[in-house]
């Protein structure tokens, strides 16, 4: 079971996403728990992710959260812009699954 | 063009990016967004006081008694509006002291404190004291207050002098909570002296005194076209380099949005002209309709002239339901507009054009100002209908939404013809590579 958090600005447009991302895990029978979150909200749920993807219209937030979660060793990355904007949850699953290998 | 997106891609890109993530700044923000639902609350409050249909005024007096049923919204504001400096010193100072991972809750408890230390409840002359800094008239001093006395209490607690040692044996949680003695202590009557000055100087009101000299003129300042123009134009702008503009300039726009809302909605209740023109819910209701830029315009320009344009199409329909509560996350990143040379036009143009027309509707008197704090999700028209307490709110809403149509059209027309041209021209690529 792999916990995956999105953050935008209110979450949001990210919450679009969780629905259309645990669709696609199931078709593809992952087991994971997305959920999203606005930026306020983040730092309340690091200790309980494996995985943290921003969305691209807040990718200043990167670097900060970089200093947090690098030394726990979860990894983290910013949405591909056009995957977000096409709400492709396949291609965003991938993305999250892949920073986790 | 790209030319021009490469250099504010590298040079202007960076810096606002980190003013959007500037501590003091999100602590603002956050602090502001934990008090929206009391906001909302209080703004319907005020709406089942003030509802401006007289017949509905009497039915309300015959059914309950005239002057007794105000009592529910009258209640509902002083635990809303009436507090808001008070809240916001507790919540901005309580962001703050998380976002350098020091103990929050002491540190909101010691704003608090210290709010009240410089006169957030003054003297007055006739020993009946004065209670409207609590509520927004003080809210620029709550603000300064939670992050000065938030900067010193949480230096002041990391340093191992200001500890007192507990003998062994002590439960660590007791321990801790002597911690917070010291700083505590001295944050408080630094700002107790320094009150102590200005009384003995002759300000008896700190509150009300800065309240005149500095957040009344700055107010007065944002309440211009120009200044309506300057926040509109920034937060397309910045959305442009796929920035999340709206949330960039919310501490700027939400400290001068609350007080122009209750300055409106007391001159609503004494009947006297809507001072404040430009809110926050002015921004949601006329010009930030289907999200930053209009974009629902976009959406249906799109439907009306571009069907052929596939991936415009695909987009425009992933986007319409997400639209409907201003949420374009989809049009920016999936059309895209962020970066797209074609939308730069009509994208910043959009929201310049429909402030200048509500601002120009609202000041002539057509519509009435916005009274009312609408959730930003809430529909276009039907928001400006409710901010307004007015169907004339509505009607302006829609007549923006139809311009933003008008000036997302010709654009969505010349995406569609150069994508047809570069359909036109793969297939005939094609077919001379296949010869």
């Amino acid at each position: 079971m792999k916990t995956i958090m999105l953050v935008c600005s209110a979450g949001m447009s990210t919450s679009l996403l969780v629905t259309k991302m645990e669709k696609a895990a199931e078709a593809q029978g992952i087991e994971a728990k997305i959920f999203a979150v606005a930026e306020a909200e983040a730092a309340n749920h690091l200790d309980e992710i494996d995985v943290l993807l921003l969305g691209p219209q807040v990718r200043f937030l990167e670097g900060n959260m970089k200093k947090k979660l690098e030394p726990k060793g979860i990894p983290l990355a910013v949405i591909n812009s056009v995957d977000y904007g096409m709400m492709k949850g396949d291609k965003v699953l991938e993305q999250a699954l892949d920073l986790m290998k | 063009m790209n030319g021009f997106i490469a250099f504010m891609e590298k040079y202007f890109i960076p810096y606002a990016a980190k003013i959007g993530g500037q501590r003091h700044l999100v602590a603002i923000r956050d602090g502001f967004i934990t008090t929206m639902p009391l906001m909302i609350l209080g703004s319907f409050a005020v709406l089942i006081n003030n509802f401006p249909i007289p017949a509905y005024q009497k039915f309300m007096n015959n059914l309950f008694g005239e002057g007794t049923w105000q009592a529910f919204g009258g209640n509902v504001w002083n635990g809303t509006f009436a507090i808001l400096a008070l809240l916001i010193a507790f919540t901005v100072a309580y962001n703050l002291a998380k976002s350098y991972d020091k103990d929050p809750l002491s540190s909101a408890v010691v704003s608090v404190a210290t709010f009240f230390t410089i006169g957030a409840i003054a003297p007055g002359v006739d020993g009946i004291p004065n209670t409207g800094g609590l509520g927004s008239t003080g809210l620029f001093l709550a603000l300064i207050i939670a992050i000065l006395s938030t900067e010193i209490f949480t230096r002041l607690s990391g340093s191992p002098k200001l500890v007192i040692n507990m003998p062994d044996g002590v439960p660590p949680a007791v321990s801790r909570s002597f911690a917070a003695l010291f700083p505590a202590m001295i944050t408080v009557s630094i700002f107790g002296l320094i009150t102590a000055f200005f009384q003995a100087a002759g300000v008896t009101n700190l509150v009300i005194s800065f309240y005149e000299l500095v957040q009344e003129p700055f107010m007065g300042l944002a309440n211009s076209l120009p200044a309506a123009l300057l926040l509109a134009f920034v937060s397309a702008f910045l959305w442009f380099f796929g920035l999340h503009g709206a949330n960039i300039i919310d501490p700027f726009m939400q400290t001068i949005n609350i007080p122009a809302i209750e300055a409106n909605v007391k001159a609503l209740e004494a009947g006297k002209e809507l001072p404040y023109i430009v809110n926050k819910p002015f921004f949601d209701s006329f010009v930030n309709l289907g999200g930053t830029g209009a974009t629902i315009g976009l959406i249906i320009a799109i439907f009306i002239v571009a069907r052929k344009h596939k991936a415009y199409m695909t987009v425009s329909k992933l986007s319409a339901a997400p639209g409907i509560f201003n949420i374009n996350e989809p049009m920016m990143f999936g059309l895209p507009i962020v970066l797209n040379p074609i939308m730069f036009i009509p994208y910043i143009l959009a929201p310049l054009v429909l402030v200048t027309v509500a601002y120009i509707a609202t000041a002539i008197g057509w519509v009435p100002a916005c009274t009312i704090v609408t959730p930003w999700t809430t529909p276009p028209i039907i928001g400006g209908a409710l901010a307004t307490q007015s169907i004339a709110g509505g009607v302006l809403a829609a007549v923006n939404l139809g311009l933003s149509i008008l000036i997302f059209l010709p654009f969505a027309k010349i995406a569609q013809i150069q994508e047809l041209r570069r359909e036109k021209e793969a297939l005939a690529a094609e077919g001379v590579t296949a010869e």
